[in-house]
């Protein structure tokens, strides 16, 4: 596995989707005909096809928003406001998708979710499907996040408790004020380190569907791809503890 | 969203506040979590050793009202029943009671597991101990 591999996709608008402009009979792309530009009617399609790009995880932010503003003109509403109501209102749907695939797609953590979703990832169902396998085989439930994560977190409210109730009563704890400016940096430091992590991951999956692109399905075994998406998994589980005790920190520190 | 009265009850008058010492071994802690949401619930329960009920229970619960409520809720319906009784409780037992919506149902899970994770610890600092698990024995005097 090259783990050295992160080259960040480019974005191409106006990918051709197989399918027929309505207008001209042509090829079209998701979102507008690459022939003759007519708007077309939103297919069913995911963020990624939306954008003409292949299911990775690096993408280039700067190409993504170019193609952004470009889609964005050509769907405007009021480019079509002298064309056909149906081509009207397929202008208002595609714009409206186009600002749904842009804002989850230019999302580090809301892209990677994304995607894992399309893998079939239920986030929401995990812990309670964990749940119900413990219950019907009577075995200790594995928690979803390692145990001394939680303790860190348990011991971290509670410090935080005890300072919010301190300014309640207006009295200034030195000493625990202190204490959590070292914890936030602490803690900014892990988060930091958890979105490196994740990023050594988009490589590793980028890696194995650039190998499945060169038509090479062979050589990616299920293993190897559900391997790297438990990791992600994994990881974003641990990131929403993280991410919530950063905000709180900073909310006790600036109240 | 809006709670349910229940909800509402256990969130502004949370009973079993509080905690046991986790080092006795009558004590048994459940430190769960749901990455769902990062809320963090804390359960713990003291078991009777010779009757094996649980006499008292407490929980402390960083997160939004429905896992308070949930957890509350816990320690109240684990007090007074064996440990065996209170693995039957389940996660959708919490949901009936409070009213709690779709959104709102990890946090019922979450409960279900503090039980599950506190009883387990028990059980794991009582090991050998447990007359449960010798049943041949209690059938021989039959």
């Amino acid at each position: 596995m090259s783990a050295t591999h992160n080259h960040s996709q480019t974005v191409q608008i106006g990918a051709p989707t197989g399918e027929q402009c309505w207008s001209c009979g042509d090829m079209r792309a998701a979102a507008f005909c690459t022939a003759c530009g007519r708007v077309q009617p939103p297919a069913p399609t995911d963020f990624f096809s939306f954008f003409g790009l292949p299911r990775k995880l690096n993408v280039d932010a700067g190409s993504l928003e170019r193609a952004f503003y470009q889609m964005s003109r050509k769907l405007h509403p009021d480019v079509y406001a002298n064309a056909s109501s149906k081509e009207q209102e397929w202008s208002l749907q595609q714009s409206s998708l186009l600002n749904d695939a842009y804002r989850t797609l230019k999302d580090p953590i809301a892209r990677t979710e994304y995607l894992l979703k399309l893998e079939g990832v239920e986030f929401e169902g995990q812990s309670k499907a964990a749940t119900d396998r413990a219950r019907e085989t009577g075995t200790q439930k594995k928690q979803v996040v390692p145990p001394e994560l939680l303790e860190e977190v348990f011991e971290l409210n509670m410090q935080l408790e005890e300072a919010r109730m301190n300014k309640k009563m207006g009295e200034v704890d030195e000493a625990l004020s202190g204490e959590l400016e070292e914890t936030k940096k602490n803690l900014q430091a892990k988060y930091d380190g958890l979105m490196e992590e994740l990023e050594s991951y988009w490589n590793e999956w980028d890696a194995i569907e650039d190998r499945a692109a060169a038509g090479d399905s062979d050589a990616v075994p299920d293993q190897e791809r559900s391997s790297v998406r438990d990791k992600m998994v994994d990881l974003l589980n641990r990131r929403s503890y993280i991410r919530n005790l950063v905000r709180d920190v900073n909310e006790v520190l600036e109240s | 969203m809006a709670y349910s009265d229940k909800v509402l009850d256990h969130y502004t008058n949370p009973r079993n506040v509080g905690s046991l010492d986790k080092n006795s071994t009558d004590v048994g802690t459940g430190l769960v979590g749901a990455p769902e949401c990062g809320d963090v619930m804390k359960l713990q329960i003291k078991v009777n050793p010779e009757t094996q009920v649980i006499e008292e229970a407490k929980f402390k619960t960083f997160g939004c009202g429905s896992a308070i409520a949930s957890s509350s809720l816990a320690t109240e319906w684990v007090k007074g029943r064996t440990v065996e009784e209170a693995l039957a409780i389940k996660n959708t037992d919490i949901v009936k009671e409070l009213s709690l919506p779709p959104v709102k149902i990890h946090c019922s899970v979450l409960a279900e597991d503090a039980i599950r994770a506190a009883i387990g610890d028990w059980k794991k600092k009582n090991g050998a101990a447990k007359p449960a698990e010798t049943p041949v024995e209690a059938k021989a005097g039959d």
